[in-house]
């Protein structure tokens, strides 16, 4: 029930007693004063608020900044993670290098559990009904794998970034708590905080913040706080994901990892790669389906997984309308579908107990990432289609940005709550993260047709191409803009 | 060229103006020195409330007073009109709040010339020409910077820095606010005396500009620096600020700038030579559409820009 941790140095010899009543004193002196005031109160421990927080302290110009951190969540548990390498956890992202790149800057890349992490270097997308079909590698020319990606756990990420920040100390976390509301302060005699947001928390302290970020989600309460609306749809899709066990290695063994993704009428299905025979599994489909995937046993499961990358849209329709036997309907229709076994991820042979769940999809844009003393980050400001594999990349480059943002007012004395300060944080990153969103968002519904004019166009090379393009600049650009291989 | 300049003009001619109250205000001091005789200060700032002290006597002022006055009545009065939008980031001093940060880089570019470092325990400002305390908050919530004392005649103009102050908890103990002129300010002694003195978009608004600087000499510490910023006197800044701004655009109401008090960096160095400063420093900047205010090297001869020498 220890809500308040400090990660600070603990106090050496010093009695209880005399803590408590020194402790009292200051309340009473200070009450929802001085005590309460930071210079930064991040709402959300996911990967965007640690990362932030991870970077201020990082950087001399900003670690002077009082922070505090307030999350839902137990983070002993999340900073304590540890499985088996043959367990991996369901909730995997693919890092873009320049991210993995900024963990290593901030000190944390070093911290994650490096075994667990897999680099990828080809990808292969295709087009479930025309199987038009992209490849693309990090550099064609040179042939030497350059890594697009890498496949991390959460977790894995989360709890590394916590490791980093009770390194470098001087955050009150408190966690287990939940922000119960938002408001803005009082003017009294002594200091006038008619304009600070005051954070009242479920174990009834309230922090003054200079800068109140929202780094909590998609459902953000800071957003709502702040007036800031937001726009966007729900795709009627869920997520499915679950932890897979292959037959091998993958086709390119342990140094030529693949990704795929095929896209099919109900949206697409990727296999990302883990270490040594195990791969993360993200399908998105409609509810129904996803509520069959999730009902089926494991071998069912595993058969419809397999007939995802396998056969027509017509026959894997049908596979969804039975509520078992897949695995037998499979075996027999593999028989009479000519597939190239090394165009198709391996065959899985095995799923993780537990780990097939599903998440709602949906696209939502803040309008803006920042008010005065407030400033969203992460999925607070953007939820993405996850086809791409881009929304916590983009966290990363809110971060990135904001943390860039903040030193830089912090060198030249601005108040970092004020808009002022914050407009080069927005100005930078809103235009940027509207693009991909919008061009994942293109990609899902072009793909998600499934007759009509925009069918036969898709088995055109050419627009495949076209349409895949941007998919693929993304991850072009961003291996290539920062290329240099960590682990 | 002219392109470069135009924009840069309209710029200057905003800027200048919230900044310009500032200082030019020093009627007001006079006024009070005549009706608190002595080390004025009694309006001392050091308070956050309490500001409206004796400005109603202002316009009663005389030069009677032996001392010369930096303050023009008529720059005055105008600068009261404009007190009201100074923190809103999106009203006319918006241009100037863009430029602060550029004003602590030439400051850390002039300490950069120091063999010796600038002292660690914390650099003591004095801001001459306050305003509404862009520079002044901004100075005192660096984390090197011990204290800031800001001056301004103007007391509406204060007030507004007062009130302003007042959001943030962090400047309690590091910002002084004080209604009064630099003709006012009682002398300090050699060890009293400030690591920073700082005149931004102030000169250009002052009848005798050599007097204030001699004025402002022993305020500064030996081996400390006196940082100014203003704008020079060419045809491009009257064609940008004076003709552009006022006449056609009418984005400043007329009166704001007297481009005959502009001075050229130039003339500049000329006032200040043999006078007891060295490493004389300059910056030229330039605001820049879509990319916000640049350093542009030898623009200093066509707008704005940095001034500083530091006292030996
Ligand atoms: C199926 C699926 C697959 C994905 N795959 C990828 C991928 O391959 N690559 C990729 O880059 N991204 C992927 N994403 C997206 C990625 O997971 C998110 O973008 C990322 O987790 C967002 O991080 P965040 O820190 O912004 O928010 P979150 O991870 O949502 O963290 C928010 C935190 O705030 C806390 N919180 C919320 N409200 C409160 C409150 N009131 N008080 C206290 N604490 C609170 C929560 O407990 C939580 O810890 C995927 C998403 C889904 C759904």
């Amino acid at each position: 029930m220890l809500a308040r941790r400090s990660l600070l140095g603990k106090p050496g010899f010093i009695c209880r007693s005399c803590v408590r009543q020194c402790q009292s004193q200051l309340t009473r002196a200070y009450s929802t004063s001085k005590d309460n005031i930071y210079d930064v109160v991040c709402v959300g421990g996911g990967p965007a608020g640690l990362s932030l927080l991870t970077a201020l302290r990082a950087n001399p110009v900003t670690s002077g900044l009082r922070v505090a951190l307030i999350e839902a969540q137990d983070l002993s548990k999340v900073s304590s993670f540890a499985l088996p390498i043959t367990q991996f956890s369901n909730r995997c992202s693919s890092l873009t290098p320049a991210s993995a790149q900024f963990l290593d800057t901030i000190g944390a890349w070093t911290h994650m559990k490096r075994e667990r992490i897999q680099d990828y270097h080809e990808m292969q997308v295709w087009d479930g009904l025309t199987d038009a079909r992209i490849e693309f590698d990090g550099q064609p020319s040179s042939g030497a794998g350059k890594t697009l990606a890498y496949m991390i756990e959460n977790l894995n990420l989360t709890s590394g970034l916590l490791k980093r920040l009770e390194e470098l100390g001087g955050v009150d976390i408190f966690d287990n708590t939940k922000v119960q509301n938002i408001d803005l302060g009082k003017e009294t005699e002594e200091m006038d905080l008619s304009e600070w947001p005051i954070v009242e928390l479920s174990g009834g302290q309230s922090l003054a913040a200079r800068l109140l970020i929202g780094a909590d989600g998609a459902n953000s309460p800071v957003r709502a706080f702040s007036g800031i609306g937001s726009s966007g749809w729900d795709y009627g899709r869920h997520g499915v994901v679950a932890s897979l066990q292959l037959e091998g290695d993958g086709w390119g063994g342990e140094f030529n990892k693949i990704a795929y993704q095929r896209f099919l009428p109900t949206g697409p299905i990727a296999m990302l790669p883990l270490p040594g025979n195990h791969a993360s599994l993200v399908w998105s489909t409609t509810p129904e389906k996803a509520a069959l995937l999730k009902s089926l046993s494991p071998k069912d499961f595993i058969a419809m997984v397999n007939a995802a990358f396998r056969l027509s849209a017509v026959d894997l329709g049908y596979l969804h309308t039975v509520p078992e036997g897949q695995e037998e309907e499979l075996s027999w229709r593999t028989q009479h579908t000519h597939i190239n076994a090394e165009t198709v991820p391996q065959t899985v042979v095995g799923v993780q107990e537990g780990t097939v769940a599903s998440f709602p999809l949906k696209l939502r844009h803040a309008d803006t990432y920042i008010g005065e003393r407030v400033a969203l980050i992460g999925d607070a400001a953007h939820t993405i289609h996850p086809l791409a594999g881009q929304g916590l990349n983009q966290g990363q480059g809110d971060v990135q940005s904001l943390a860039k943002t903040i030193e830089y007012a912090v060198s030249h004395g601005q108040d970092i709550g004020s808009t002022l300060s914050l407009e080069p944080y927005s100005s930078e990153r809103y235009a940027a993260n509207h693009i991909i969103l919008g061009v994942c968002d293109k990609l899902h519904k072009l793909y998600a047709v499934e007759s009509g004019p925009l069918v036969p166009l898709r088995s055109i090379g050419l627009k495949a191409v076209n349409a895949l393009g941007p998919l693929k600049n993304f991850f072009m650009e961003q291996a290539s803009a920062n290329g240099s291989k960590l682990l | 060229m002219s392109a470069p300049s135009r924009p840069a003009g309209v710029l200057l001619r905003r800027l200048s103006k919230p900044n310009g109250r500032l200082l030019s205000s020093s009627t007001v001091p006079r006024a009070s020195s005549r009706v608190f005789p002595g080390p004025v200060a009694t309006s001392s700032a050091a308070r956050w409330n309490s500001t409206t002290t004796s400005s109603s006597t202002s316009s009663t002022s005389t030069s009677s007073s032996s001392n010369f006055s930096s303050v023009n009545p008529d720059e005055v009065s105008h600068f009261n009109e404009l007190a009201a939008d100074w923190w809103d980031p999106h009203g006319s001093s918006r241009l100037l709040h863009l430029m602060n940060p550029l004003r602590h880089d030439f400051i850390r570019a002039c300490h950069h010339t120091q063999a010796d470092p600038p002292p660690s325990n914390g650099l003591t400002y004095l801001d001459i020409g306050c305003g509404g305390g862009i520079f002044a908050e901004s100075a005192a919530r660096l984390p090197s910077t011990r204290s800031v004392t800001a001056i301004d005649p103007t007391p509406s103009v204060l007030a507004i820095a007062k009130a302003h102050a007042r959001k943030d908890p962090s400047l309690r103990n590091k910002l002084q606010y004080r209604q009064t002129s630099i003709e006012q300010l009682t002398i300090p002694t050699e060890e009293e005396a400030y690591d920073i003195v700082s005149l931004f978009e102030v000169i250009e608004h002052v009848d005798q500009p050599g007097a204030v600087l001699e004025r402002v000499r022993p305020f500064v510490k030996p081996g400390g620096w006196l940082v100014m910023s203003t704008i020079a006197r060419t045809w491009v800044s009257w064609f940008t600020t004076n003709f552009m701004a006022e006449d056609v655009l009418g984005i400043v109401p007329k009166g704001t700038h007297d481009w005959n008090k502009y001075l050229n960096e130039g003339e500049l160095r000329g006032f200040l030579a043999g006078r007891g400063w060295s490493s004389p420093m300059v910056q030229g900047v330039m605001y820049v559409p879509g990319l916000g205010w640049k350093e542009v090297q030898g623009s200093e001869r066509v707008g704005n820009y940095f001034f500083a020498v530091r006292k030996i």
